[in-house]
Order: structure tokens, then C-alpha cells, then sequence
């Protein structure tokens, strides 16, 4: 079996305490591969638009996308030193591992 | 960094929160077994000028009175392996991604106490993490 990461899950937990995120509007600024993307997409928010400036891993990130949460989440290429949306519309903004 | 964080800060509604998770600066271990059963074979040595970067960020927004912080937490998070040659590659690809020199002694002390196993364990690269939350001033 290849690398499994966090099965004790506590990187979810902790992002459990950490906001409210059903019926959220998320910005995930560099999704990578869409690992933690999917895992937020669990919380049920409103939408999440993913970036990353990667288009390789944001190619596979949309491959592995789920159909169930394909009206919900959508991942770009993008550069988290330019925003391509207006100000004043996300409710979470999530750093995930690229700070 | 701080212009990440500047534009993130403009995409946000007022309120709204910044979640800061990435890896606490510290060098990450690595172990045999998972959870509680885990014993430590030594530590990967990285460079953490990324982190305290990072976190000299999130200080200067904060000082800047983009955000407030609200909330912090420090987990622990494993990468579990099944055996040494998955261990092998996920440090040759830790070390090129980070530009680090190879960590050959703390592989082949995996590999000797690996051998001396009665049975086939997990191994884990283990590291805290760390959240912190953050409110939109």
C-alpha cells in the first residue's frame, strides 16, 4: 500500500475546531493535488475554488474530483500573489501546507 | 509572502477567517510503527528558513492590522509506509524537493532495525503541525 498521510485524521479535526464551514464560500490558495481540498469538500461549505500554480498537479487534482462534489468545487491555475476574483467574497481563506 | 496574505485578505468577506496550517518549524522524525506504538529512529534534517519566513509574515499582517489572530492549534501528523523502499523513496523526493543532502545514515539505521523486527511494522515520518486562525480586521 503506497504512503498513507494522517490516518489518525487529525489534520480534519483540527480544521473541524477550527471554523464553521458548511454553506462556506472557501478560497484554498495552493491545492496541490487536491488532497486537503477533498477532505474541506467533506465539511460541506458552499463552494470551494482551489488553486495552485501547478498545472500537472491541478490536472490531477480535477481527475480525482469526485462526481458528488463536482458542482461544488473548482480548481484553477493560479498564483496566490494575484487573485483572479473580486474583493469581498470569500467567507475562508485556507493556506494548506504553502505559506 | 505578506502580498499572499494582502491579496487573500482583499478576496475575503469582512469577517472573514484566514486558516494558516502548514508543517510548525521543526525537523520531522522518523519512526517504526504508527500512533502509540512508535519508536523513534532519528530525526530528517531540514532547512526551516521557509517556516520562520512564514510565520514573519503572518506577524507582519498582524501588526499591520490586516488580521487579528483568533485561534491556534499544534497537532502531530504521520505519514505511514508500509516498508524501508517506500521510506527510501519518499525521503529521495523529501531531500530533492528541499535541496537537502541525502539522509543515507538515518535510511540504513532504519534498515538495520527494520531487519531485527520479529514482524513487518508501519514505519512514519512524524511532525507537528500548526493552525492558526485568523480574522479579518
Amino acid at each position: 500500500m503506497p504512503l498513507v498521510m494522517d490516518p489518525a485524521e487529525h489534520e480534519i479535526i483540527t480544521l473541524l475546531k477550527a471554523a464553521q464551514w458548511d454553506g462556506r464560500r472557501v478560497i484554498e490558495i495552493g491545492c496541490g493535488d487536491g488532497r486537503l481540498t477533498l477532505r474541506i469538500a467533506a465539511l460541506a461549505p458552499k463552494l470551494i475554488e482551489a488553486l495552485d500554480p501547478d498545472a500537472a498537479r491541478v490536472r490531477l487534482a480535477r481527475k480525482n474530483l469526485p462526481a458528488r462534489y463536482r458542482k461544488r468545487v473548482s480548481y484553477h491555475v493560479g498564483h496566490s500573489n494575484k487573485l483572479r476574483y473580486p474583493g469581498g467574497v470569500f467567507d475562508i481563506a485556507i493556506f494548506a501546507w504553502s505559506l | 509572502m505578506v502580498h499572499a496574505l494582502s491579496e487573500a485578505h482583499r478576496v475575503l468577506k469582512p469577517d472573514g477567517l484566514l486558516i494558516d496550517l502548514r508543517p510548525a518549524p521543526a525537523h520531522r522524525r522518523l519512526g517504526i510503527g504508527q500512533g502509540r506504538s512508535w519508536q523513534l529512529v532519528g530525526p530528517l534534517h531540514e532547512v526551516l528558513d521557509d517556516d520562520h519566513a512564514a510565520d514573519a509574515a503572518v506577524a507582519r499582517v498582524v501588526r499591520d492590522g490586516l488580521f487579528r489572530l483568533e485561534k491556534r492549534f499544534q497537532f502531530t501528523l504521520d505519514r505511514v509506509m508500509d516498508n524501508p523502499d517506500e521510506v527510501r523513496d519518499f525521503i529521495a523526493d523529501f531531500d530533492q524537493r528541499r535541496s537537502l543532502p541525502p539522509h543515507t545514515d538515518l535510511l540504513e539505521r532504519l534498515e538495520r532495525k527494520y531487519a531485527r523486527l520479529r514482524k513487518p511494522s508501519k514505519i512514519s515520518v512524524r511532525g507537528p503541525m500548526h493552525l492558526a486562525v485568523l480574522r479579518k480586521l
